[in-house]
């Protein structure tokens, strides 16, 4: 009966596990943090994510506070980090838009605010 | 669509489980070719038609999964670009998939492994052949593993995940595959008396591949839950967790008729009422290949749902 010795074992393993791994790309962290305010606007803004990323589907977007496109448009991916370079926007509260998509195929977004100058 | 409480995309569901079954079919029956019915030196004395006829189904098994996993390949374009169907079989998002995806490069090397293969089948009478012939089977379904879920785990877990999912789809191949083969080497021996040392031999062997499939599936099966799902509460309060339960409640299914098989019907193929056990044992086996193919359906769902573990951690 070594089979059902088997089937006895599968439940217990599952019991047993507590492991809480990623298998989908989310937002780790980001420079400018998220929420947070800074004196001057940044050259970049920097996102980390939990997982490896597909550069050709990966893209961030950053809107002033007048609603103006002040990212350069030139995404770039490395591993799980992705950077956009930044035009000068002014003061107030800047939109990030992430649209990624991990290379296990699925694609995750989101988007958060930080502040610049007062 | 619904399963189960989870929301399913019907076409890349189906062009999924048809293109696993598909290619797990592939392999299996090579992979029963090899272990069960012509090991050196002692090939079961097998009805004649038997090899020609695998050989077909490797063939139409090899066709189909190809066919299906273009459209595995195209519906998955057009999810990764966001764009229409009709917007993205244009040639060059292709090749931005084909080649700038890790997505799109496992499916390149699977498209060697292929060809290999298929140069294989053509030229099989020679013995090399047929060894490269498995280990391009081989290939052509291990390498599904690093499309999916495990693929993407990050590090040292990430090489045990795609461990544990490459030696799952050998086994999940070998058991389903083998399966197919057996039903047909079955049906073809017939209840000529005559063939009874054959059915024996062969039943045997494959119990021996049967069993080293299913514990080689339990395994690897739990660590793979183990890094999805995370916890036992997900498995009831995801849509992933509830579908992999039904994937274990029809491999639990299957490990019963496997159990009947090998503890009641295959030791009777060798004492009394031989042609009544062969019969019945063509049939379990046939319910339990039946079996494989609805997990095949399930599995094509699940790689397509977010696994229950992310939940932890929002």
């Amino acid at each position: 009966m070594r089979r059902s010795s088997l089937i006895a074992i599968a439940p217990l393993l599952l019991v047993l596990a507590t492991g809480a791994a990623q298998a989908h790309a989310f937002l780790d962290h980001a420079e400018p943090r998220v929420g947070n305010k800074v004196a001057t606007p940044p050259r970049e803004v920097t996102l980390w994510f939990t997982q490896k990323l597909e550069p050709a589907f990966s893209r961030i977007t950053v809107t002033n506070a007048a609603g103006e496109r002040v990212d350069s448009g030139k995404t770039r991916v490395s591993g799980s980090q992705m950077s956009v370079p930044l035009r000068g926007g002014g003061t107030g509260t800047y939109h990030v838009n992430w649209h990624v998509l991990s290379v296990d195929t699925h694609t995750t977004e989101g988007n958060f605010t930080f502040q610049v100058g007062q | 669509m619904d399963w189960f409480g989870a929301e399913i995309a019907a076409p890349m569901v189906a062009a999924r489980a048809v293109h696993l079954a598909a290619s797990a079919i592939t392999a299996g029956v090579l992979i029963f070719d090899a272990t069960v019915l012509a090991p050196a030196p002692s090939p079961v004395p097998q009805a004649p038609s038997i090899g020609s006829q695998l050989r077909r189904v490797v063939w139409f098994a090899l066709a189909v999964s190809v066919a299906s996993g273009l459209a595995w390949f195209v519906l998955q374009a057009a999810a990764m670009s966001g764009l229409a169907l009709s917007e993205a079989i244009a040639p060059d998002m292709l090749q931005t998939v084909l080649v700038e995806t890790q997505f799109g490069q496992v499916m390149l090397v699977r498209l060697l492994c292929v060809i290999v293969l298929a140069f294989c089948l053509g030229l099989d009478r020679i013995a090399a052949l047929q060894r490269l012939a498995l280990a391009a089977a081989l290939g052509f379904v291990g390498a599904i593993a690093w499309t999916g879920h495990a693929g993407a785990t990050a590090g040292g877990e990430g090489v045990v995940h795609v461990a544990a999912d490459v030696l799952h789809l050998w086994a999940a191949a070998a058991w389903t595959g083998g399966l197919l083969a057996l039903v047909l080497l079955l049906v073809a021996l017939g209840r000529d008396p005559e063939a009874s040392s054959a059915r024996i031999v062969a039943v045997r062997r494959f119990s021996a591949l049967g069993l080293a499939s299913v514990g080689t599936l339990l395994v690897t099966g739990a660590i793979h839950s183990w890094i999805l799902v995370g916890s036992l509460r997900l498995m009831f309060v995801t849509a992933y967790g509830r579908l992999l339960m039904v994937k274990l409640a029809l491999f639990a299914l299957m490990l019963a008729l496997a159990t009947i098989n090998r503890l009641w019907l295959a030791p009777r193929l060798e004492t009394g009422a031989t042609a009544r056990a062969a019969a019945m044992l063509t049939g379990t086996a046939a319910i339990e290949l039946l079996l494989a193919i609805a997990v095949f359906a399930i599995v094509g769902a699940l790689g397509t749902q977010h696994p229950a573990a992310h939940f932890l951690n929002t």
